[in-house]
This record gives C-alpha cells, structure tokens and sequence, in this order.
C-alpha cells in the first residue's frame, strides 16, 4: 500500500539519505515531500496529505519542536503521526518530545532498520 | 572532565557516525604526511548546554567524495557536487556532535547551531586536530573545545 512521507530537514543531504533508506529497506511504495524547515512543512501539510512526517529538530525559520507544538494545536493536523529524527540522543529531549506529541524519536545516527522499525510502527501494518 | 577523556569519546563517535551512517571504516590514527596536499573542507559548529565548545572537522577531498558516494549511494561516473560535498561534511560534523554529546548522559538537552562551511582563507585550528583519522581514501581531522567551566 503507498504511503506519503514528509521529510523536513534543512539538509538537502540528510533528506537523500533519509529518502533512500526508506526505499533500500524495502518500503518501495512510499511518496516523498520535502520540506526544509517546520514553516515549510506546516505550509505543506495544509495543501497535501501526508501518513507520517520525519522531522529534524535543529532548523532555520522553525525548528522541530515548534512544529510539533504547531500541528498538535491544528485540529485537523493533529492527527498526522511526527517521528523525530535528530541527532539530539538526550534522554530529557527524547522524553520533552514526546510528551509535546511526537510518535517516535530515532536518534542520529541509526541504523536503516531502525528507521524502517519505527515507521512500520507508527504507520502500522498496512504499510510494511 | 579529563582532556584525554573527551578525546576517546570523540573517537568513539566519529567511529559509530562514520560506520552507520556512512558504511566506512575507521583504518586507524592517520599519520601526517607532507605529501598529501588534497585540498580540505572544513566544517564548523557549536553547541550550547552544559559544557558548551566547538567542534570543528575537516576531511580531505577524497575522503569527502567517497563519503559522499556512501552517503548519497551516487553511482560511480556520477561525481557528487560540491554542494553536496559540502553538505555531507556539514551533516558529518553535526552527527558526530550529537553522538559525542549523547555519550555525555545529560539530564539536560543541549542546542547545537547548523554546520557551516569554513572558508579555506580562514583555515583549520592553529593547534594540532584532537583526533585525525585514516579513512583509507583520506583523512578526517576533529577539534573539539569545549568550555571546562561549564563541566
């Protein structure tokens, strides 16, 4: 079953990276959109639907945290699951950013299936 | 905490970003050899938190492109551009930060700035690099300062 994945990181390099991961570990199905920072996004978000969005913290313009504060207030984006991707492996970050409404975090650096792991388990199923 | 202590870290980092991230293996210590006069870029940032430093990283042009190629799974008569160069070293750098930083155990998060490129005009650290490692297409070398009132 496609799905459409929302990567937004100011590092055109890391969202090549994170593009390829995604299609190598065999979820070959899934659309990319690309953003290069959480304003970006949200601008995305309100035009195009998305099933995940894999999102940085550390960002010009809108940082990953005010995203997440920003689609957890948006009754009609609140529902759009948000793994983190970030290369900040602090526990209290980890767990700050949780409880602001993030799904899942993967720390920086991971291992491909670690990023396929957490995405088949925020997704579900149907997606794998 | 003791400078050789951070020293070990931040080999233990490089290693762990550059073998996950990058598929390459750390050969070893690289020596310095007069002979290479590849041209380097230099990547830049700092982080804020408790300590605060600078990390600063500089790979040799064959070692960035094959970096690269990893990183980016560029096909071999398809050369990466010097932007991407650029960017792979950046995000280098800022994963090897992350991975230093998160060795740490900090109950509290720490904010680091987006890499920059160094200009080649304002060059590396007087001092000798903290860690300079042999890629086998190249070197890496890391400087790490960090702020000990902050420790």
């Amino acid at each position: 079953m496609a799905f459409r994945v929302l990567i937004v990181d100011d590092s055109s390099v890391m969202r090549a990276f994170i593009r390829r991961i995604i299609l190598l570990s065999g979820m070959e199905s899934a659309e990319f959109l690309e953003a290069g920072n959480g304003r970006e996004a949200l601008d995305l978000l309100r035009k195009e639907w998305v099933d995940v969005v894999l999102t940085d913290i550390n960002m010009p313009a809108m940082d990953g945290e005010q995203l997440v504060r920003c689609l957890e207030a948006d009754e009609l984006l609140k529902s759009v699951p948000v793994v983190i991707v970030s290369t900040d492996g602090t526990e209290s970050r980890i767990q700050q950013m949780l409880t602001l409404g993030a799904r899942g975090y993967v720390k920086k650096p991971f291992m491909p299936e670690t990023l396929r792991e957490e995405l088949e388990r925020v997704l579900g199923g149907a997606y794998a | 905490m003791p400078d050789h202590q951070w020293n070990e870290m931040l080999a233990e980092a490089s290693s762990e970003v550059l073998e996950t991230m990058f598929f390459t293996g750390v050969m070893g210590a690289a020596q310095p050899d007069p002979a290479d006069t590849w041209p380097r870029l230099t990547a830049r940032l700092s982080f804020d938190g408790q300590p605060s430093g600078v990390l600063t990283l500089r790979v040799s042009e064959p070692a960035a492109r094959a970096l690269a190629a990893n990183f980016l799974a560029s096909e071999g008569d398809e050369l990466p551009s010097a932007t991407q160069l650029g960017g792979v070293a950046c995000e280098l750098a800022n994963m090897v930060c992350g991975s230093l930083l998160s060795r740490l155990g900090s109950q509290n998060h720490f904010r680091l700035t987006s890499p920059e490129l160094v200009s080649p005009d304002a060059g590396p650290p007087p001092e000798p690099p903290d860690q300079s490692l042999d890629l086998g297409d190249g070197v890496i070398d890391l400087w790490l300062r960090v702020d000990q009132h902050a420790v």
